[in-house]
């Protein structure tokens, strides 16, 4: 490097001795120096042309062949231009290896800027809602899925769960849509084709509905002989304990299918449910009759009622969700126990809970007990005449009053089962006297 | 202030050089401001655009709806397809009320001019769509409590179809300003109109050969001539489209030629 350098200046100095050297022998000495001066500017602007010719060309000549400084410089330009080549190749490379993969995917991937306008989309995601490139690029991406729910969706905030549409381009598609937010703004709009799952729902569902109906009349006549046999005096003795039974378990069915049929029709409609006022302390008080009237009881059953406001909901699935939980407690509490229905508001809306000082249910199945015939163990519910259906019905209730369950339970200790309402279901008490007056 | 020292180090007057200043400020000042003006127009343009293709979008969703009521007999989905029709025509008079403010703010010219003309037409012929979304939706709730043929109206249901595609591909054509496409669907109008003819002749044999059946037959008309009315507004969308796109106006002239022009002017512009 620094021999180089020297070289290049002894070169100058030489130069510029010599121009002195024939001045002082044959004239001006200032020309000569010129001259000597001029030549070497004019070899040094040979080279820098050279190399000047050579950047613009390069792609088509070959580096030209200077020594000293110069080819040091062409060397390193040439060194340069290949590392970023070769960078600009990996990047390349790793760019087409992202696009393939994502090409590949199964489900549609959209990517949006964040005035929603779309900036790129992989194959999946044009086929299923007919977009087209390049023309769709940059355009809003709901002037093209115009489907109202989706628009709903992509102006809320909430984007946990996906939507579901039906896409105009296939009319007998359903499309699983989310967005994921991600970087300053972006979305990545996920499409997924869940026309299979829908169908086995929508199956499962009919099943079920027309099942438990087709079921109810064969049971009907099944039971009216049974209580016809019960009550029959030419029947042998023997046979009074048998028939007692087949009566007891004709009647569990009737319930299991009664459970059945109340909860699909809670599942096939659709949405919220209706704004019925509801006069809820009135409807405890006569659940505590009810309750108090029945056979095998826990000792003590009370009633709190700390608040006089109603709900606004529809009265039947109310009861339905509110003696289903009570008949939980009760089941679960044996004949010493206790039990307490407690009903009070705050401003996070209304509360109603059903204490119980019962067997308590261990932690790892509190998540599961609202699924549908779940049972905690074997022959927990079943010897206690349960369809195994009561917690699904009452938190499918709740949902379609905005509501949820919540339950605590101490194993051995009993458990509490509390079904909260938002505030704006409550019917507030105030409200209420205006109503009556 | 450092400009001004610049200047005065070459020798210019001081006082000159402030005046200078003070124009270059106040021009650029004018140039943000056409700027944002432009900029805020377009943002209007644009949203007032967004709000027809969601109207597109609910006009879609409500013929799909009353299809579907149709062929299920679902008189439920009917019903609420006709009773939520009054949205459609709310969504119209709004956006008509967005489009005579910007007419009258922003006096647009030229392409912007022939977009607001052509939304204003594009909203009449959508409500109209929905108004025959209704009738669909209401006959097929009064169809849902009659016994329904064997064939399950899949004639019906085929121009159903037909036509949601229709008004689908001239919305998307509308929303991506796509004159090639928009002639493409215009030219679908006349498979429309074939099917309700073939229809239309099944129904009068059906109600000769058995006179029981009229009058559902009849109902049946009414749904078909809605459907085939629903393509020809379809149609007058794709031709504002054509309208929006090269400022001709196509009506009433033959759609071969109208291809041919269009065809030819892509094939200049990609050249050029």
């Amino acid at each position: 490097m620094a021999s180089m350098w020297t070289f290049a200046l002894a070169r100058l100095a030489g130069i510029l001795i010599a121009g002195l050297v024939v001045g002082l022998l044959f004239g001006p000495i200032w020309a000569w120096l010129l001259a000597a001066a001029c030549l070497y500017l004019g070899w040094q602007l040979l080279n820098l042309h050279r190399l000047d010719r050579w950047l613009r060309l390069r792609s088509q000549i070959d580096p030209p062949n200077l020594g000293g400084i110069w080819g040091d410089i062409i060397g390193q330009v040439v060194r340069l231009h290949r590392r970023k080549q070769f960078h600009k190749q990996r990047l390349v490379q790793l760019y087409r290896e992202l696009r393939r993969s994502t090409a590949a995917l199964p489900d549609g991937v959209i990517i949006l800027s964040s005035q929603n306008e779309i900036v790129w989309f992989n194959r999946q995601a044009a086929r299923l809602l007919g977009l087209k490139r390049p023309v769709d690029v940059g355009l809003r991406v709901d002037n093209l899925i115009r489907s109202p729910e989706f628009v709903r969706y992509l102006h809320a905030d909430d984007f946990s769960i996906p939507v579901v549409i039906r896409p105009p381009v296939h009319a007998d598609l359903y499309l699983a849509l989310q967005l994921v937010p991600y970087g300053a703004g972006q979305f990545l709009l996920l499409v997924r084709d869940v026309t299979r799952q829908m169908r086995l729902e929508a199956t499962r569902k009919d099943f079920v509905a027309n099942a438990s109906h087709e079921l109810r009349t064969p049971l009907t006549v099944i039971s009216g002989y049974l209580d016809t046999l019960a009550d029959d005096p030419s029947i042998d003795e023997t046979w009074a304990g048998p028939i007692k039974d087949m009566r007891a378990q004709a009647q569990r069915m009737n319930t299991i299918i009664s459970d059945l049929l109340e909860l699909s029709r809670l599942e096939s409609t659709d949405g919220e449910a209706p704004r019925e006022p509801i006069d809820v302390p009135a409807l405890l008080e006569r659940l505590h009759r009810d309750a108090l009237a029945r056979p095998n009881r826990p000792r003590q059953v009370s009633l709190d009622l700390e608040s006089e406001d109603g709900l606004y909901g529809s009265p039947q699935e109310i009861e339905s969700a509110f003696t289903n939980v009570l008949v939980n407690g009760l089941k679960y509490t044996m004949s010493d126990g206790m039990v307490r229905m407690r009903w009070w508001t705050d401003v996070e809306g209304a509360y109603f809970s059903v204490i119980d000082s019962g067997i308590g249910i261990p932690a790892e199945h509190i998540p599961r007990l609202t699924e549908r015939f779940y049972r905690v163990d074997a022959g927990r519910s079943r010897d206690r005449g349960g369809s195994g259906l009561g917690l699904a019905i009452v938190k499918h209730a709740l949902q379609r009053h905005g509501g949820w369950l919540d339950v605590q339970s101490t194993e051995g200790k009993g458990s509490t089962f509390t079904c909260h309402f938002p505030p704006q279901r409550v019917w507030q008490a105030g409200l209420r006297a205006v109503a009556s007056a | 202030m450092s400009h001004a020292a610049q200047w005065t180090a070459f020798g210019a007057p001081a006082p000159l050089v402030r005046v200078l200043l003070a124009a270059k400020v106040i021009i650029m000042e004018t140039a943000d401001l056409t700027h944002h003006i432009s900029r805020r127009f377009n943002e209007d343009l644009e949203k007032v655009r967004n709000q027809v293709l969601q109207m597109g979008g609910f006009v879609e969703q409500q013929l799909q709806k009353a299809i579907t009521a149709l062929v299920e007999g679902d008189s439920q989905l009917g019903e609420s397809v006709a009773t939520d029709d009054y949205k459609v025509n709310g969504m119209e008079v709004s956006i008509d009320e967005e489009c005579s403010r910007i007419l009258a703010l922003r006096a647009p010219a030229a392409g912007d001019l022939r977009v607001i003309v052509a939304i204003i037409k594009t909203i009449t012929d959508l409500e109209r769509i929905g108004d025959e979304g209704e009738k669909i939706g209401y006959i097929a709730s009064q169809l849902a409590t009659m016994e329904r043929p064997a064939d399950k109206y899949r004639e019906v249901k085929h121009l159903g179809r037909q036509v949601a595609h229709m008004v689908h591909d001239a919305l998307d054509a509308f929303a991506r300003m796509d004159s090639q496409a928009a002639v493409r669907t215009a030219q679908e109008d006349r498979m429309v109109d074939e099917e309700y003819e073939s229809i239309h002749r099944q129904c009068i044999t059906f109600m000769m050969e058995d006179p029981r059946t009229i009058r559902r037959a009849l109902e049946i008309m009414w749904i078909v001539r809605a459907l085939e009315r629903i393509g020809d507004h379809a149609k007058n969308i794709c031709e504002y489209v054509i309208y929006m796109v090269h400022g001709k106006d196509i009506r009433h002239t033959s759609l071969e030629d109208v291809a041919k022009q269009i065809d030819a002017a892509h094939a200049l512009a990609r050249r050029g």
